[in-house]
């Protein structure tokens, strides 16, 4: 991973260092100069002071700069004080005052160059794009004495100062691009806007700092683990390039790194190179870092050189004197680390609500996430589906490796209580939380919500209607049975099974009238009651009848889906008589009328087709349904082919 | 699966275009249970039959069938599905195994649903439960799809016999048809199907001939299954 400290040239030289924005550290970018769009990844709070000392003839030492930062959800601002940002120059202006005695004294001049303030802001649009704009105040103080004679009594002449002071604000903008882990580009401007502050001496503007109008462009890559290159290209031909390698210590990041610079007003090609040294924790972070010029510094210039060179740069232009600087860092986090972060989620089902116990099987959406600590973690995904969950529902933890990505399921429960009919586009919340008690990471997606009648044409998902009224069917059953209630109990218990089925198909049929398609919408299926209701059903809603009132009174039953051949499909169901084959013959004198199968203690067992659309009477509905059942399931080998299945209800 | 009154009609169809049998000749006391009728009537010559037809033979008494290409005659004593008198490949009876070993695999509860345990009426009333006289109807399918198989319907003959040994489990018991048709599944190499017949069969009653046999084939029919 990437650390990289990046002092520009000119305009994005920078004292502390930049620090790549493909690395998640606590070291705050306090550089306007290297990062005037004000990118961080700074969590919540941060505070950096940088002092250092300068090799001139006389060396000197100064506090260099103060920052406070703040990250506010996706917003980002800073602001600075920089004091140490000043370069003086003290100049012979050329003229004297020549005494009687023959001394003379000299007319100085001293110019002051200041950077005092800056404001950063910076709003990230997601976490690959973040832009901003930073807004730096200067200040430059021009001091020349002069004299003037003063007449009384006696002529003199009165030695003073003439003061001019002119400030101006520089605003720049600029944005940074994180596609990957492994690169990242960023765009700014270079003396976007300047606005001083009052009217110009034109004398004195040979003197004020230049402001070349230009573009940055930076490219962080990241080629292997733990090593990072860096390169920044300024309009105004000046570039640096640099590289860095990182390791692991202490439960910190050490890094060493160098860069060279080149700046277009500065010689040799190569004007100089910042070797730096950096270790960072969660909370601290230490850099020291140094300036090395290859041309000799300690040289006198010439005033008439400077008026025509002019300054370009207060902390780095061709009168700066080697440095170090040491920077403190502190990263103070009020606000939880994120350790995991999603990448994208997709819904890949849609909610059926009737078929509830689907999604705590199955989910109903997936989610790829990445670890973003360099240990292992497990994290808990959870969801909220808006009008569905009134709280989070947990999903099964998932385990990911440093700096993995893994994919994560989401399941959910539908409560028994749902009960809208209507389908429509709903809204879900999905959530992944790793050490934290608050969610790290969440995203939202739209999802459909079918009705509670909808069905997703799957003949195995009819069982979740069965199921659904229970206690109508109980009660419908119940209700039907008790008028025979003599009959039944005069015969054993074995082939009273298969005579209640009999006397519920003979009863209930009396009610309806079979419509291919009496609700018209296709995959609706109707629940028991509303078939009863209605007076009418197809092939779905008849076989979802016809098991429930079975299935609630203990007659087990399965559903035939016969599946679809030239667009044509068909569902009818299998009752389970509880007869054993030898006592077959109770019921029917044709073998070919039922077939036989196993339980789940492994006894064989006399089942029965029944065709539940055939709404005349139970033997005829049991005829055409043993036909169709022998025809396409056994003589032509549906089960074994697959064009045939047979579902059991529970 | 909305339109159920065009699959009936298909239904209906399909029944139409099924293959059928002409009744050639018939001796004696010949019945057929015509689909999925209860009742069984006499069949005369001339008469034609649909695929889905049982047909029966009394002692000493015959009918010959013909339609597609197949001239059968089934003798005395026998029961035969017309569905089961047809040539199948054995790709075909391979398949059909396997469908009769997943019918036959115990199902197991699945979590979706909970079980309703609600019981209407008297479970446990006193009554004696019916007990059914074994019918010797399952001997007649038996001696029916011996009749197949030396007719060179051997797949059919495999099929119609393990659906008579389930539906009429006293059949399962008799050695003799036991063996037979393991032999027919060892003679079409279906040697690991033919094992696990002959691994029931062993634990049947057998006179010494029969476990002599036995022996033989589970011996020869795991050196062939070793060697695969």
């Amino acid at each position: 991973m990437i650390g990289t400290v990046k002092i520009s040239a000119q305009s994005s030289f920078g004292l502390s260092g930049y620090w790549t924005p493909l690395e998640e550290n606590s070291t705050l970018m306090n550089s306007y100069e290297a990062n005037p769009e004000n990118f961080s990844s700074l969590k919540d709070w941060g505070l950096s002071f940088s002092y250092g000392g300068e090799f001139s003839n006389t060396p000197t030492s100064s506090l260099y700069l103060i920052s406070l930062s703040k990250q506010i959800g996706r917003h980002f601002v800073s602001v600075r004080y920089t004091p140490g940002y000043q370069k003086d120059f003290i100049f012979n202006n050329g003229q004297s005052i020549l005494i009687h005695d023959s001394t003379s004294q000299a007319l100085d001049s001293k110019y002051t160059y200041k950077e005092l303030f800056g404001f950063g802001y910076s709003y990230k649009f997601s976490g690959q794009f973040s832009a901003g704009f930073s807004l730096r105040y200067f200040k430059q103080e021009f001091d020349q004495e002069s004299v003037e004679p003063v007449f009384s009594d006696t002529l003199y002449l009165n030695r003073f100062s003439k003061i001019d002071n002119i400030n101006f604000w520089r605003a720049d903008f600029g944005f940074n691009y994180l596609p990957s882990k492994y690169f990242s580009f960023s765009v700014s401007t270079i003396n976007l806007f300047n606005i001083n502050e009052s009217a110009v001496d034109t004398t004195l503007i040979p003197y004020e700092i230049k402001k070349y109008k230009g573009v940055a462009f930076g490219l962080s890559v990241s080629p292997a683990e733990n090593f990072d290159y860096n390169f920044i290209y300024e309009t105004t031909n000046a570039l640096q390039t640099g590289f860095d390698i990182s390791f692991n210590i202490f439960n910190g990041k050490a890094r060493i790194g160098v860069t060279g610079f080149h700046d277009n007003y500065q010689s040799p090609f190569i004007a100089g190179i910042i070797p730096a040294i950096s270790f960072n924790t969660k909370f601290l972070g230490v850099s020291l870092s140094g300036v090395k010029y290859f041309s000799n510094r300690n040289i006198q210039h010439t005033f008439s050189e400077f008026t025509n060179e002019g300054l370009d740069n207060i902390i780095n232009n061709r009168y700066s004197y080697d440095k170090v600087i040491l920077t403190f860092t502190f990263a103070l986090n009020t606000i939880a680390e994120k350790e995991v972060q999603f990448l994208d989620a997709n819904i890949v089902r849609d909610i059926y609500p009737t078929m509830s116990d689907n999604y705590l099987n199955r989910p109903f959406a997936t989610a790829r996430v990445i670890n973003l600590t360099h240990r292992t973690i497990t994290i808990k995904p959870s969801s909220k589906i808006e009008g569905i969950n009134e709280d989070r529902i947990v999903s099964p933890v998932v385990k990911i490796g440093p700096k993995d990505t893994a994919e994560v399921s989401f399941y959910t429960i539908i409560p028994q209580s749902y009960d809208k009919k209507k389908t429509g586009i709903s809204f879900v919340d999905f959530f992944i939380t790793a050490d934290n008690s608050q969610p790290d990471d969440q995203i939202q997606k739209p999802i459909l919500i079918n009705g509670i009648n909808s069905w997703d044409g799957k003949v195995i998902n009819l069982r979740y209607f069965i199921k659904r009224d229970y206690q109508f069917s109980m009660d419908y059953s119940k209700k039907i049975l008790s008028r025979y209630k003599s009959e039944l109990d005069s015969m054993a218990y074995s082939i009273s099974i298969f005579y209640k089925a009999k006397i519920l198909f003979n009863n209930f049929v009396k009610e309806l009238v079979y419509s291919a398609n009496p609700t018209i919408a296709q995959d609706y299926v109707q629940f028991p009651n509303e078939t009863l209701k209605l007076k009418g059903g197809n092939c779905d809603d008849l076989s979802v009848l016809y098991s429930s009132l079975l299935e609630s009174v203990g007659i087990q039953t399965a559903l035939v889906d016969y599946k679809p051949q030239n667009g044509i499909g068909h569902v009818n169901i299998l009752i389970d008589t509880q007869l054993s084959p030898d006592q077959a013959r109770l019921i029917t004198d044709n073998d070919s009328k039922y077939f036989i199968r196993k339980n789940e203690s492994g006894i064989d067992e006399v089942w029965i087709p029944v065709e539940t659309t055939s709404l005349t009477n139970f033997d005829k509905a049991w005829q055409l349904g043993s036909e169709k059942f022998n025809r396409d399931a056994l003589d032509n080998l549906g089960l074994a082919k697959g064009s045939v299945e047979i579902v059991d209800v529970y | 699966m909305k339109s159920t009154l065009i699959v009936i009609l298909f239904f209906c169809a399909g029944i139409i275009s099924a293959q059928n049998f002409k009744v050639e000749k018939v001796i004696g006391n010949v019945k057929a249970q015509i689909g999925a009728s209860e009742n069984w009537s006499q069949i005369k010559p001339g008469e034609i039959l649909i695929a889905n037809s049982t047909i029966s033979t009394g002692e000493k008494s015959s009918v010959s069938l013909d339609g597609n290409n197949i001239h059968f005659v089934l003798k005395g004593s026998s029961a035969l599905p017309l569905t089961n008198l047809k040539k199948m490949s054995l790709d075909q009876l391979i398949l059909a195994l396997a469908m009769q070993d997943m019918i036959n695999t115990p199902r197991k509860k699945e979590e979706a649903n909970s079980k309703n345990t609600a019981v209407y009426g008297a479970e446990i009333n006193g009554i004696k439960e019916p007990f059914v006289v074994s019918s010797n109807f399952g001997v007649q399918r038996l001696n029916g799809a011996v009749q197949l198989a030396e007719s060179g319907f051997k797949e059919s003959a495999i099929i119609d016999a393990k659906e008579t040994f389930r539906k009429y489990p006293e059949t399962s018991k008799m050695s003799s048809f036991r063996i037979y048709f393991a032999n027919l599944l060892a003679d079409l190499d279906l040697n690991e199907e033919a094992y696990d017949d002959f691994k029931q069969i062993d634990s049947l009653e057998l006179d010494s001939d029969q476990k002599s046999e036995v022996a033989g084939k589970l011996d020869l029919l795991s050196k062939k299954l070793m060697k695969n």
